[in-house]
């Protein structure tokens, strides 16, 4: 069972074209209706190769018809033309604002193209004026914890998970969430109701996540090796196997792992930036820059992304663009070591000696404040 | 007493070799193993640096010559040709529970480990590091490499446990023979202790030549010979190391003895980062990155023998801290500078002394830097 809502969603968007379908057809068409109505047989056929140039010359006659612009939407985002589709979508919104539907289609064009902040965007419009409307409360809490906003997602499933104590997809969310905010004994809550069931992978891959924050790496990978046997196909396991792979120094596996998550779970932000990391440590230095600028475009702006693409172009010879983007990285966070280093080397190597000088001066600071922060540093 | 030999039978390389074919990198594997089996069974005379160096020797003569006599270059043995372990033939070391014992049987050299009812044997297969300090052996078991818990070391010419490994209780037979290298681990390890042993980012066992090779640092000489027999003054390029700044030259040298980037993001922190000797120089206060008398290079010859003697090093402090440059110069000594200014310190566990390279002035009781 794929417990994620995405199946779900996905259904109920391949129904909204066939509905709106319906309401078109019900009208006697005029000439240029014709246009429209072969579209839609077209479209409801699974033709949509040929249903998208029809629709777009019925369009070009008929520019204004919301229902037609947001079928062709459909049918692009159907042919996995995502960014073509949001065009549609925004189009049909301009004409029809309050739209619930054609709202939710945009949300899921974007979070297809993994554009993750931007479907949350689109989702928070629709559950503000739709509270009760789960599908969008369930698929902005999953963006949410793709944008690793794990409170947000704890705020909004939080109500939901006391009206369904028994929705398996909506407990594994928030379960995940809760672990992933360092809330485990909450998080241990929902892993035993999971269980009451029986052994789930739902459940073992939350056990393992657990785990992993403790860094029982041996007890991570027997649970989550188990959560592969009782599902494969479970999101974000394999990313998160992964990672406890790569923690016990199996690199190889590793490797093989977040490629397996990405094979189904393309969007995922944690095995783009971890697969790319690895890949850097073997010099495949052009699939580890697709890898992080795919994590870039799941959560924009996201400063580790950021950090390993500057890093790469400092390796790569590139010291002005990654100097430029270091400067904005320690701008933005101060702390942030790793960007302070790299940061010294860039400017060393672009014979600024006092402001490399001052770069390593912070990181030797930050250290030492790391170090007597450390537990027992006081009894040293 | 359950024992498991892993010595070179038929039922144990039977059992190597399986265990090897259930590795991933299938072929590697299998030229791993048909290595393995060709080495101790034939008993090949391994390419050492030099022989493989002797391309370079063809032209750069007085530089090969030199830097064979090099640790660098003899960084990495095959235990068959290990100097260390000739001359050592039998050696043991109790650690709690656990017996060690390294014993020659003609050109192999066999590690037994013994302790909580159980007995383990496994050939050792390479030796990294000339001895100066110590050194440290590598084995495989059930397909992966390890690292030996026990190295030897010069000092005492005997066995104690490997750095690192004293703070780790080993929880079986297999923790206490040594530690599991991981993949990257292994091929770092490699990669600085032998030459043309990494390609595209992995480690190929097979090619390895052990010790640092004209390559490690001068890059593609192969291809730089090819062009020079062919005639092909571009296509002979090689980068010119001779120009790097200290900042380059740090970072060159840093890709095996650390770079200031590395310690300050991984650590480690305190006393056992004195081995690490381009983050310590990076912290002296008077380096500067682009001042070539600071670079590694101005103190160490790449291709010579480390120079002993404290005294030859004072001309290169001088070449900054002259009278006509430093209105104040040293009041205690005018001699032996490095022997205050970059004390040795000994470093826990490993019965060495290494030279701080942090440049400073060292006050009684002060604590370490960093």
């Amino acid at each position: 069972m794929r417990c994620s809502p995405r199946n779900s969603f996905a259904a109920a968007v391949r129904l909204a074209p066939i509905l709106l379908a319906f309401a078109a057809a019900a009208q006697q068409p005029p000439p240029v209706e014709e246009l429209l109505r072969h579209a839609i047989e077209l479209h409801q056929k699974g033709d949509i190769a040929a249903a998208i140039p029809e629709y777009r010359a019925y369009l070009k006659r008929v520019p204004g018809n919301a229902m037609a612009r947001s079928n062709l939407g459909a049918a692009l985002a159907g042919a996995g033309q995502y960014e073509e589709a949001i065009v549609e979508y925004n189009k049909a919104l301009e004409a029809q604002p309050g739209n619930a539907s054609v709202r939710l289609n945009l949300s899921l064009a974007y979070y297809k193209a993994a554009k993750i902040s931007e479907a949350a965007a689109e989702l928070e419009r629709i559950t503000a004026g739709e509270p009760a409307n789960r599908r969008a409360v369930l698929l902005l809490a999953d963006c949410d914890l793709r944008l690793g906003e794990n409170k947000k997602v704890i705020e909004i499933l939080t109500p939901l998970e006391r009206q369904s104590p028994d929705d398996k997809a909506l407990i594994y969310m928030l379960g995940t969430a809760l672990i992933r905010d360092h809330q485990a004994d909450r998080g241990q809550v929902l892993i035993d109701r999971i269980l009451r069931d029986g052994d789930s992978a739902e459940a073992r891959l939350l056990m393992g996540a657990t785990k992993l924050s403790v860094q029982d790496y041996a007890g991570a990978l027997a649970d989550f090796k188990r959560a592969v046997e009782l599902n494969p196909s479970l999101p974000d396991l394999y990313s998160y196997y992964g990672m406890a792979l790569a923690a016990t120094g199996d690199t190889p596996n590793a490797e093989t792992a977040f490629r397996k998550e990405l094979e189904t779970n393309p969007n995922d932000y944690t095995s783009n930036l971890q697969l790319g990391i690895l890949l850097t440590q073997e010099d495949q230095h052009t699939e580890a820059r697709e890898r992080f600028e795919h994590a870039l475009a799941v959560r924009p702006g996201d400063a580790s992304a950021r950090y390993q693409l500057a890093a790469l172009d400092l390796q790569d010879g590139r010291t002005e663009i990654a100097r430029t983007e270091l400067e904005k990285l320690t701008h933005e966070i101060p702390q942030f070591v790793e960007a302070h280093v790299s940061l010294a080397t860039a400017y060393y190597r672009e014979k600024r000696k006092q402001d490399g000088d001052k770069e390593r001066a912070i990181v030797l600071r930050l250290n030492a404040e790391k170090q007597a922060a450390e537990p027992g540093a006081q009894a040293r | 007493m359950s024992e498991r030999h892993w010595a070179p039978d038929e039922r144990g390389w039977t059992q190597i070799l399986g265990s090897i074919c259930v590795d991933p990198c299938t072929s590697v594997a299998q030229e791993k193993a048909l290595r393995l089996f060709a080495a101790f069974f034939f008993l090949l005379l391994p390419l050492s640096a030099a022989e493989n160096d002797a391309l370079c020797a063809a032209c750069h003569a007085s530089e090969a010559a030199h830097h064979r006599a090099t640790p660098m270059a003899q960084a990495l043995e095959r235990v068959e040709s290990c100097g260390i372990l000739a001359a050592h033939p039998n050696l043991t070391f109790q650690d709690g529970p656990y017996r060690y014992a390294v014993v020659r049987r003609e050109r192999a050299t066999i590690l037994t480990v013994t302790g909580n009812s159980e007995k383990l044997e496994l050939p050792l297969l390479w030796a990294f590091g000339r001895g100066q300090a110590g050194q440290t052996y590598v084995f495989e078991f059930e397909g992966a490499l390890y690292e030996s818990r026990v190295s030897f070391y010069n000092a005492t010419g005997a066995l104690d446990l490997t750095i690192g490994a004293t703070a780790r209780k080993p929880q079986s037979i297999t923790e206490a023979a040594g530690r599991r290298m991981d993949w990257l681990g292994a091929r770092d390890c490699f990669a600085c202790h032998s030459h043309n042993g990494v390609s595209d980012g992995k480690l190929h066992l097979e090619s390895v030549a052990p010790g640092v090779g004209c390559g490690s640092c001068h890059g593609d000489v192969e291809k730089h010979a090819e062009a020079v027999r062919a005639g092909d003054a571009t296509g002979a390029k090689l980068p010119h190391l001779a120009a790097l700044s200290a900042e380059e030259t740090a970072d060159l040298c840093g890709r095996c003895h650390r770079t200031w980037s590395q310690i300050a993001l991984s650590g480690p922190r305190g006393i056992p980062n004195v081995r690490f000797q381009p983050y310590r120089l990076l912290n002296s206060k008077c380096y500067d990155a682009s001042d070539l008398r600071i670079r590694c290079t101005a103190c160490h010859d790449p291709h010579g023998s480390l120079e002993t003697n404290l005294a030859a090093y004072d001309r290169k402090c001088t070449a900054c801290h002259a009278a006509a440059q430093h209105g104040k110069l040293c009041p205690v000594a005018k001699a032996n500078c490095a022997g205050c200014h970059m004390p040795k310190i000994e470093l826990p566990g490993a019965h060495a002394r290494f030279t701080d390279h942090q440049i400073r002035i060292v006050r009684a009781g002060d604590p370490y830097p960093n």
